[in-house]
């Protein structure tokens, strides 16, 4: 049996050493959702990560445990990673938009006269940061969608890289439920500021 | 915590392969990192970059979960309710590092599943200061104040690398770490300038620890080619040596200001600024990072007791139809 200084773990009666378990199989870890906050009342959307589960309603939860618990947070939206219709990465400066093939008449046309939906566009405006929200847009299809993105939002440059989403794939938090974002003031001894170490030390160096 | 990923990334390959490299593809890489510009999953990369980066972030996610376990195993006996709860937070914290840090790992296309199975199968290593116990609450303040101190200096410099998804993580890491370094100051000096007993606690626990704090950066960098093309690419961002130089720096002070001593004769600084100490004993520092530590056994056990004890929730939770896709950024 495993002794251990930790009388918790004395007492779990695990072995010494064992065989090295199986690998895990495809999914024990679940689908990937990405994860976008609001720091601030009234301030854009931006992605912070993705993280893992099974479903969105816990893909939330888990992005609310992992993005908001540290920082203030005022909103939260999750949406399963495969429902994210990316562009290419183009290079700081540049703009996709410039790069985007335009959709053949007859596809537009068929755009106006069909349903549309909304789409929520993000940009990414330099490599190595987050992407933000920058709208929404009425079409028929992500690539539809990316059309109309480029005539209402195309003049913000650089955009290095946009991603489409079909706003009903976005879980967004409710209005409603603000109050779960207000706990994070209470846990002052999580804050850097709460430790004033230096009275001591000054105490303890003229005692010295 | 713990970013000290070059510490074991001794290169498995002689060559770096990079005669197999489409070249023009090569020099578009080469200049975008020398602009500044950031590298992100879908852009075209060499096989040692994916391989280096793939090995050092799964290794910096293994060390914050298996490094929580030292500090967590002294959440129930923390002195008081308010260590309890900055305890508790910061074993939190650490945790919640390592899921930042396995997404980032698996856009370069290793999968989370596979990085946790070589976890528990032993095929991958963690920072190798975790090996060690702590025997009290004083080695666990220890670990809170300067293991993390040194995993910032890491951290801070990794965060200026060239890749997106590693840098992203690593910002929103360094800001939570501000308070864990604080937190384990706090507690360290709380100890040091308290009753004898205390102080002799302390005293102990630091000496302890010492000698794997100066492993923690690993050995001196020899200066390979390997070396010098993960500079260039930015993915090594120091050398050991410098990281190991600043730590010492900006520590030793602090250390010393609270009365308590260094248990290696040869530290100093000399008249060039730099610091002398005792050559730390890398060959034990190999056999411990092989497996024969005193707590390499404990860690793994934990982890897989934790793995099997938490299976049935992730079989319950499946969706049958479910398809992995990589995360995105
Ligand atoms: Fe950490
Ligand atoms: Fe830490
Ligand atoms: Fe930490």
């Amino acid at each position: 049996m495993l002794f251990s200084l930790d009388p918790r773990i004395s007492r779990l009666e695990l072995p010494e050493s064992a065989p090295a378990p199986p690998d895990k199989a495809a999914l024990d870890q679940f689908p990937t959702y990405e994860v976008f906050h609001q720091r601030k009342e009234n301030t854009a959307y931006v992605y912070v990560g993705p993280v893992h589960a099974p479903e969105a309603d816990v893909a939330f939860l888990f992005g609310k445990e992992q993005f908001s618990r540290r920082f203030p947070c005022t909103g939260m939206w999750v949406v399963p990673t495969e429902a994210i219709r990316v562009t290419e990465y183009g290079d700081d400066q540049q703009s996709v938009y410039d790069r985007l093939p335009l959709l053949p008449a007859d596809v537009l046309a068929a755009t106006d006269a069909a349903v549309t939906e909304a789409y929520d566009i993000f940009h990414l405006k330099k490599r190595g940061k987050a992407h933000t929200h920058v709208g929404q847009v009425q079409a028929t299809s992500p690539e539809a969608a990316l059309q109309a993105a480029k005539a209402a939002f195309g003049d913000q440059r650089p955009v290095v890289n946009v991603w489409v989403i079909r706003s009903t794939d976005l879980l967004r938090s409710d209005e409603a439920d603000r109050d779960m974002w207000t706990t994070t003031p209470d846990k002052k001894y999580r804050e850097a500021i709460a430790y004033k170490v230096q009275d001591r030390i000054d105490r303890f160096k003229q005692e010295g | 915590m713990y970013g000290s990923a070059s510490t074991h990334d001794i290169p498995t390959q002689a060559t770096t392969g990079l005669e197999n490299e489409d070249p023009i593809l090569l020099a578009e890489f080469e200049a975008r990192i020398a602009r500044g510009e950031k590298i992100e999953p879908t852009d075209w990369m060499p096989q040692l970059y994916r391989k280096q980066l793939t090995r050092m972030i799964e290794q910096h996610a293994h060390s914050e979960i298996i490094g929580s376990l030292p500090e967590g195993t002294w959440i129930t006996r923390a002195p008081g309710f308010r260590r309890k709860m900055a305890q508790m937070a910061k074993v939190q914290d650490e945790v919640g590092h390592a899921q930042l840090l396995y997404s980032a790992a698996e856009t370069l296309g290793k999968t989370r599943e596979q990085m946790l199975s070589d976890l528990i199968n032993g095929k991958s290593k963690y920072s190798n200061v975790f090996n060690y116990p702590t025997p009290t609450w004083a080695d666990s303040n220890v670990i809170s104040w300067l293991i993390d101190a040194g995993a910032i200096v890491n951290q801070m410099a990794n965060a200026k690398g060239s890749y997106g998804p590693y840098c992203r993580a690593l910002d929103r890491i360094c800001a939570e770490e501000a308070f864990h370094l604080k937190y384990g100051h706090d507690a360290v000096v709380h100890m040091a300038t308290g009753t004898p007993i205390q102080r002799k606690m302390m005293q102990e626990a630091l000496n302890r620890w010492w000698p794997a704090i100066m492993t923690f950066f690993g050995p001196s960098d020899k200066m390979s080619t390997h070396t010098e093309i993960l500079m260039r690419w930015k993915v090594k961002m120091a050398t050991n040596d410098a990281c190991r130089q600043q730590f010492l720096d900006m520590y030793v002070p602090k250390i010393l200001e609270i009365g308590l001593t260094l248990p290696d004769a040869n530290l100093r600084k000399n008249e060039d600024g730099v610091w002398e100490f005792s050559e730390p004993d890398w060959e034990d520092f190999k056999r411990v990072i092989n497996g024969d530590g005193p707590c390499n056994a404990e860690r793994i056990a934990v982890r897989r007791a934790a793995e099997e004890n938490g299976a049935w929730v992730r079989r319950a939770m499946q969706q049958p139809k479910a398809q992995y896709v990589r995360p995105l950024a």
